[in-house]
C-alpha cells in the first residue's frame, strides 16, 4: 500500500513537470495560444449549430429530441476537451518521434513507456475552454431535467468514456511503430472520434454492433447518456468498465510487441 | 519548352511521394471522406425512418444521400492537400535552394498541387463509378457530370490559393496548422458540406451568400446534381476571390520574404 503510495506521488510528480513545461512552451507563442483556442471555439459552436439547424426541420432523431441530443454532443465535447488538453498532442508527436528516433528520449526516462509518450504534452490554451464546454453542459443538462444523482455521476462518467477512448486509441497508436509513416494513424483516430460523436441509435445494426463490442467507441459518450437518462440501461456502464480493462490488458501486450519492433533512427 | 519539361519534372516527383505511402495516404485523405460520408448517411437514414419524415425542405432520403455523396466527391477533388508543408519549408529554411533555383517556389508548390489533383481525379471517377454501380448516386447525364468535374477542379484552384495564404503566413506564425484547421472547420459548416444550405435559416443563407464559402462545396454539388443554374455566377464569384488571394498571397511573398532567416544554413 506504500510502495503504491510512492509510485502515485511519484507519477504525479513527473506529471506536473511534464505540464509546467508544456504550459512554458505554449505561452511562449502567444498567437497560436490564442489560435487554438479560437480553433475550439469554432468546432463547438458549428457542431452545435448543425444538429440544431436540423432540428428546425424535425421533432426527433431515432428517441431524442434537439435538446437531448444537444446534451449528448454537449457531453462529448467535454470528452473532446479532455483529449485536446491531456492527450492530443502527444499522439501527433508520438508519429514524428518513432521517425525521428526522438522516441528515445522517451523510452529512456525512469517511468512507465506508455505515460511519459501518451501524457508527455499538455496543451494549456484548451483549458480555458473549460468554461465554455461545462456552459453548454449544464445548461443543456437543465434542459433535460437530469435528476441530482446524474449531476453527481456527470463528471465520473465523463471521465470514465475519456479513458476507455483513450486506451483504445492507445492501441490504434502502436499501430504506428509497424509503419513508416505514422501520421494517417493519427487521421484514423480522428475518424473514429468522428463516429463517436453521434449517438448509438444513428448507426445500423451491424456497424452499431461493431463499434459497440469489438470497438467500443460507441460507449464512449452512447454508454453514459443512455444511463444518465435512464438508470435500467446500467449495462452500457459495466460494458465501458469491462471494454476499458480489456483494452487496457490488450494495450500490455500490444505495447511491449510495439517496442520490440521499434528501431532508433538516431542511434 | 525547357520551363515546361521542370513543371514535368515536378509533377512526376510529386505523384512518387504522393503515392510512397499509399496507406498513410488512404488514411489521410481518403479514409476520412468517406468516414464522414458513412456517418451522415446513417445519420439521414435514422432520421428518414420515422414515418412522418418524407422530405426535409425538398429532399427525399435518396435525394439527400445523393447530395452527401456528391458532398463526398467535391470534398475529394475540390479541397487540395498539397500545400500542408508550405509553413514547414518556410520555418526550417527549406525554402534557401528555391531562392538559387531557375525554379520558383510557387511554381514547385503548384506543380506538387496539379500531380495531387491529377491523382484525386483518378481516384473520385473509381469513387463515382462505385457508388452508381451500387444504386446509392444518381448521376443525371454525363455532360453534367464533366461540368460539375471541371467546376470542381476550378474550385480547387481557389481552395489552393487559400491554403498557399495559410501556408505563407508561416514566415510569422510558429504552427500554421491550427490556421488551416480553422479553415477547415469554418469552410465545413458553412459551405454547405455538413448539411444543405437549405436547412439553414434565410437569414444566414443570404449573409453567406456574400462569401465565397457556398461556392466551395454547396455549387459545385448543385452543379453535379444538374441543379445548378447559376454557373456562370459562379465560376465569375470564384474567379474574383482566386484573382484576390493571388494578389494578397504575391504580397505576403514579398512581406514575409523580408523576414525569412534560412534557418538552417
Amino acid at each position: 500500500m506504500k510502495n503504491l503510495k510512492q509510485t502515485i506521488f511519484y507519477y504525479l510528480k513527473v506529471y506536473e513537470k511534464f505540464v509546467s513545461t508544456s504550459i512554458s512552451v505554449g505561452v511562449s507563442f502567444r498567437t497560436s495560444f490564442t489560435l487554438l483556442l479560437l480553433m475550439d471555439l469554432f468546432f463547438y459552436f458549428s457542431t452545435l449549430l448543425s444538429v440544431s439547424f436540423i432540428y428546425d426541420h424535425i421533432q426527433m432523431i431515432g428517441p431524442w429530441d434537439k435538446n437531448h441530443l444537444l446534451f449528448f454532443i454537449s457531453f462529448m465535447l467535454g470528452i473532446d476537451h479532455l483529449h485536446m488538453t491531456l492527450v492530443s498532442e502527444s499522439f501527433w508527436e508520438l508519429s514524428h518521434s518513432i521517425r525521428t528516433g526522438d522516441l528515445d528520449f522517451a523510452l529512456i526516462k525512469p517511468a512507465n513507456s506508455v505515460f511519459s509518450v501518451f501524457f508527455r504534452y499538455f496543451r494549456p490554451s484548451t483549458v480555458i475552454n473549460i468554461f465554455v464546454v461545462w456552459t453548454f453542459i449544464i445548461y443543456y443538462g437543465i434542459q433535460v431535467k437530469l435528476e441530482p444523482l446524474s449531476w453527481i455521476l456527470l463528471p465520473f462518467l465523463m471521465f470514465l468514456g475519456f479513458f476507455l477512448f483513450i486506451v483504445v486509441e492507445f492501441n490504434i497508436a502502436a499501430s504506428m511503430f509497424w509503419l513508416k509513416e505514422g501520421l494517417g494513424i493519427n487521421f484514423l483516430r480522428m475518424q473514429l472520434q468522428q463516429l463517436a460523436r453521434w449517438p448509438n441509435f444513428i448507426y445500423a445494426s451491424i456497424a452499431r454492433k461493431f463499434l459497440t463490442v469489438c470497438l467500443p467507441i460507441l460507449l464512449v459518450g452512447s454508454g453514459p447518456i443512455h444511463f444518465l437518462y435512464d438508470y435500467g440501461k446500467w449495462p452500457f456502464i459495466v460494458g465501458m468498465i469491462l471494454s476499458s480493462i480489456a483494452f487496457l490488458f490488450i494495450l500490455k501486450f500490444v505495447w511491449r510487441s510495439a517496442l520490440r519492433h521499434y528501431n532508433s533512427a538516431s542511434s | 519548352m525547357v520551363h515546361v519539361l521542370k513543371w514535368w519534372q515536378t509533377i512526376k516527383i510529386s505523384w512518387s511521394n504522393h503515392t510512397a505511402y499509399r496507406m498513410n495516404f488512404f488514411l489521410q485523405i481518403i479514409g476520412p471522406a468517406l468516414v464522414f460520408f458513412f456517418v451522415k448517411y446513417n445519420l439521414w437514414s435514422s432520421i428518414y425512418s420515422d414515418k412522418s419524415v418524407e422530405v426535409i425542405k425538398g429532399y427525399t432520403l435518396s435525394q439527400m444521400i445523393d447530395y452527401h455523396v456528391w458532398a463526398m466527391i467535391v470534398g475529394l477533388l475540390a479541397k487540395g492537400h498539397s500545400a500542408m508543408n508550405l509553413s514547414e519549408d518556410i520555418r526550417l529554411g527549406r525554402i534557401s535552394s528555391f531562392l538559387i533555383y531557375p525554379f520558383n517556389f510557387w511554381e514547385f508548390h503548384t506543380a506538387s498541387f496539379l500531380s495531387f489533383q491529377i491523382l484525386q481525379t483518378f481516384i473520385v471517377s473509381i469513387s463515382i463509378c462505385l457508388f452508381w454501380s451500387i444504386g446509392i448516386l444518381s448521376i443525371p447525364s454525363m455532360s453534367i457530370l464533366m461540368t460539375g468535374f471541371l467546376y470542381c477542379l476550378f474550385v480547387s484552384c481557389f481552395w489552393y490559393t487559400l491554403q498557399y495564404l495559410t501556408g505563407l503566413i508561416g514566415f510569422w506564425l510558429e504552427e500554421t496548422w491550427i490556421l488551416r484547421v480553422i479553415l477547415e472547420i469554418l469552410t465545413a459548416f458553412l459551405s454547405g458540406a455538413i448539411i444543405p444550405l437549405e436547412l439553414y435559416p434565410k437569414w444566414f443563407v443570404s449573409f453567406l451568400e456574400w462569401t465565397p464559402f457556398p461556392y466551395l462545396t454547396y455549387f459545385p454539388i448543385k452543379t453535379f446534381m444538374g441543379q445548378n443554374s447559376e454557373l456562370f455566377t459562379s465560376y465569375s464569384v470564384v474567379t474574383i476571390w482566386i484573382i484576390i488571394f493571388c494578389f494578397i498571397n504575391h504580397f505576403i511573398w514579398k512581406r514575409g520574404i523580408r523576414l525569412y532567416t534560412g534557418a538552417g544554413m
